[in-house]
């Protein structure tokens, strides 16, 4: 998968999942951000990157290790898709 | 414990098939002659045996809601959220660890409990969505209402059929007197959700009943053939009276006196002729110190439920009151009723021209035996 | 001011039929998480809990075709009533309140997996007729002719013990003399299949306030006492276990399922509590906790107790590392865990427990139950979606 791709499905579980509006995901890009308390981002709490998790492990089949601290990498598209292209190479 | 504490109404938030708004808008809506109930249009009834029911506008709904806080709401939440903000906003009432909330609800968030299952029959256990869960626990309506209005004291909700409403609103005059909160938001909510409908149709619930008659809510009436379903939520906020003043707060009335109780009958039975040993009517009146006769107006809780309706005349005569009048035909069957009906109760103290002692009760019962008696009084 | 004392006790646990039962099993520190039976787990991450063995739910009074978890209310209300000794007209004028969150969902999952996969209609439908909350009040009142005042409170995991909150509210208002109060749970796919997959649940039994824990374990259950009016007791010559003195009811108001970090909404419950029983928190000896054995939870409980009672000042322990989480019924399980730990000066111990984690400075009894003379007692419940309730018991 490309880096774009990826970027697709993650703006379809946005919508599909977290309940966002398709029109505002149609404008989210790789720049943007996605953890609460980050001005200007999607303002996702603990419970969405539950969501978001259990959704990314259904449609990219990873594991993703709740023991481990993943904030640096859902911390935007760019640095999430990067996560997921290493964890599908 | 204080028995002095004395309980009165400062505002009210409504969303039905009616209308949205506060008191004003409740009163406007009250005083109108039209009923909502038309066909359904949120989903298909073809070849059910009942097509009506009483729909909340989703625009106006969603136009009250802001998509970003909103996004994760279902839409009971979202009911709830809008009517319960609607009241704080007309009462003026302050945030924090004094204020309560009471949610009443007799089918809570179905939709979501059904969405989450189904996410697991069409993929199994990971088509489950975590985000969807805590809907399906019947609080979830008060956790999220209360984060709104910022209600820290204690926020309940209570299920019970047909008159969730009214005992919310009794539970809420309890807490105030019982000093566990300075105010309580207090009413109820539910939404028309097309497997319910269905099923509640199927079971012979809804008009018509048996097939027999046209559909239609006629509360009361001898061509009575069962019940026509509503939505929205409706919310009083109760308050003591002291607290009220020193705000400065406008006080619609007083509730002067809230009992409820039980009549041990056969679950999702009516029987016509059982009486009441224990009347929490008659309890609501010896607790204000007043006769029957001090009630000029009833409002009760018979919504074209035949076995319903007929048990409920029979037990007010019984207790000597007034025979009663009915809201459901012009909000539908649904949790926010009760609250709607002291908010009638509201408009009429302050509209009428009762002397200044006439009181009116807001009765309420419901199969298997659920009674409550709400005595409401102009604030003195 | 108007003293409640606790003068009848019922329980059905995983442990089996009634409150002697219960507490043998709490006394010797007995774990009943094990793989689950009662319903398919396959494919699912965490696959145990603490179940009602199938033959204690075989040998209950109550029909087999009533809904599971009538089936367990039914008879722990039964022994509740029959233990307070109570007549019939005594009943009467007793109110109700009960603690639910599941109802008969588990009967109505089984009508629904069942169309959904064969695409027909199935008879189970008429599981739908018991599928709410209320159902077990409506059941309650018409069997037990009860009279009083009728409520069904859904405060997620702190329902049991809201129900004993609004009972003694109920007594010491003068609108009845007595209440039977608790909640009732069975086992629902629903709550199975919710917790896995928000990830709180331990592939283990849990193991509340270790270092190592991991998550909740579910349970099931039901528990009720009557609550009484301590001169209308002594009048009739009933049994007093214990004293209900006080009880606190908050919101956080912060999340739909973290708890406030600051452990603000907590404290206040527990003050209220103890403020209302006229204790000061030197005067509490041990602590029956919420303890779920999340993360989340355990360190923001703790938190909320050494804020209160300073760091090392109780003694706690969780109910719920012998019996799992059994939802509605937990607040009114420890609540009669908390009775007859008063009763018999000994302290059920918390399962599981190997490191007690740093972050929870207190003696959380591991393993083994300690005798320890008590003369109040906290118990803690603290609802998904931030709604807390704290009991306090006196002797």
């Amino acid at each position: 998968m490309t880096q774009k791709e990826i970027l697709d499905e993650l703006k379809a579980i946005i919508v599909e999942r977290l309940k966002f509006d398709p029109r505002r995901a149609a404008e989210m890009t790789l720049d943007t951000t996605l953890p609460k308390g980050i001005e200007g981002s999607l303002g996702l709490d603990s419970l969405d990157f539950i969501e978001l998790s259990v959704a990314m492990e259904e449609r990219f089949g990873i594991v993703i290790d709740e023991g481990q601290d993943l904030a640096d990498e859902f911390r935007s598209f760019d640095s999430l898709s990067r996560w997921i292209l290493s964890k599908t190479a | 414990m204080s028995a002095s504490r004395r309980v009165v109404v400062t505002g009210v938030g409504s969303v039905s098939a009616g209308g949205i708004g506060g008191t004003a808008v409740v009163a406007q809506i009250l005083a109108g002659a039209t009923s909502p109930i038309r066909p359904v249009r949120a989903f298909e009834t073809a070849g059910w045996p009942s097509r009506l029911g009483a729909e909340v506008d989703d625009a106006a709904l969603e136009g009250l809601l802001d998509p970003g806080a909103a996004r994760r709401l279902s839409r009971i939440c979202r009911l709830t959220v809008v009517a319960s903000r609607l009241a704080v906003e007309d009462s003026g009432v302050p945030r924090g660890p004094a204020l309560g909330l009471v949610v009443g609800t007799e089918h809570g968030d179905f939709r979501s409990s059904e969405e989450f299952v189904t996410g697991y029959l069409k993929r199994g256990p990971s088509g489950l969505s975590p985000m969807i869960f805590p809907n399906t626990v019947m609080n979830s309506m008060a956790a999220v209402a209360a984060i709104e209005i910022g209600a820290r004291g204690p926020s309940i909700t209570v299920n019970q059929a047909t008159v969730a409403g009214d005992l919310a609103v009794a539970r809420a005059a309890a807490l105030v007197r019982d000093g566990r909160a300075l105010a309580v938001v207090a009413g109820g909510v539910d939404e028309m959700f097309a497997h319910v409908y269905r099923r509640l149709s199927e079971m012979g619930m809804l008009s018509p009943a048996a097939g027999r008659g046209t559909e239609g809510c006629r509360p009361y009436e001898p061509d009575h053939n069962g019940v026509v379903l509503g939505e929205g939520a409706t919310f009083l906020v109760l308050e003591d009276l002291e607290s009220a003043r020193a705000r400065g707060a406008v006080v619609h009335a007083e509730i002067r006196s809230a009992a409820w109780g039980n009549v041990p009958v056969a679950p999702h039975t009516a029987p016509r002729r059982r009486r009441d040993l224990h009347s929490p009517a008659l309890r609501a009146l010896v607790s204000a110190g007043v006769a029957p006769s001090a009630v000029g107006t009833c409002y009760g809780s018979g919504n074209g439920d035949p076995a319903l309706d007929d048990w409920e005349l029979g037990l007010l005569a019984a207790d000597r009151l007034p025979e009663p009048r009915s809201l459901a035909s012009r909000f539908g069957q649904h949790g926010g009723l009760g609250a709607l009906r002291v908010a009638a109760a509201l408009d009429r103290l302050n509209k009428v021209a009762l002397s200044p002692t006439t009181l009116v009760m807001v009765h309420g019962l419901a199969r298997g035996g659920c009674r409550t008696a709400l005595l409401i009084g102009r604030a003195a | 001011m108007t003293r409640v004392v606790v003068s009848g006790l019922g329980v059905v646990s995983p442990y089996g039929t009634g409150a002697k039962t219960f507490w043998t099993g709490l006394a010797s520190g007995t774990c009943a998480i094990r793989p689950l039976t009662a319903i398919d787990t396959e494919g699912f991450r965490s696959r145990i809990g603490a179940e009602v063995p199938a033959d204690v739910l075989a040998s209950l009074g109550p029909s087999r075709r009533r809904a599971r978890a009538d089936r367990l209310a039914m008879a722990a209300a039964r022994e509740a009533l029959a233990d307070a000794d109570l007549s019939p007209t005594d009943r009467a004028c007793a109110g109700l309140f009960v603690g639910a969150v599941g109802g008969g969902m588990l009967e109505a999952e089984a009508w629904y997996w069942e169309e959904t996969r064969t695409g027909r209609p199935s008879p189970r439908i008429g599981a739908l007729r018991a599928i709410l909350p209320s159902t077990h009040a409506e059941t309650l009142s018409s069997r037990l002719g009860l009279c009083g005042p009728k409520e069904t409170v859904v405060m997620a995991c702190a329902s049991g013990a809201a129900s004993l909150a609004l009972g003694l509210d109920l007594i010491r208002s003068g609108a009845a003399p007595l209440a039977l109060c608790g909640g009732v749970d069975a086992l629902t796919r629903v709550c199975f299949m919710g917790f896995n997959a928000l990830r709180l649940l331990d592939l283990e039994p849990c193991r509340p306030f270790d270092r190592d824990r991991k998550g909740m374990s579910i349970g099931e259950g039901a528990a009720f006492v009557v609550l009484e009016e301590a001169g209308h007791c002594r009048a009739r010559g009933g049994r007093a276990y214990a004293e209900l003195r006080g009880a606190g009811m908050t919101t956080d108001a912060h999340h739909v399922t973290s708890p406030e970090p600051s452990a603000d909404g907590m404290v206040r419950a527990i003050e209220e509590a103890l403020t209302a029983a006229g204790r000061a928190p030197g005067d509490v000896g041990y602590v029956n906790a919420h303890g779920t054995g999340t993360p989340q939870n355990d360190r923001v409980e703790a938190l909320a107790l050494a804020r209160v009672f300073g760091p090392g000042r109780v003694l706690l322990s969780s109910t719920k590392s012998l019996v799992g989480h059994t939802m509605a019924a937990a607040g009114s399980l420890e609540a009669v865990a908390s009775v007859l730990t008063l009763q018999h000066g000994l302290v059920p111990p918390t399962a599981n427990l190997r490191v007690t984690d740093p972050e929870v400075p207190f003696d959380c009894v591991p393993e083994t139950a300690r005798a320890v003379e008590l003369d109040a007692v906290l118990s803690n419940s603290f609802g998904f979606g931030g709604q807390n309730v704290s009991l306090v018991f006196g002797r």
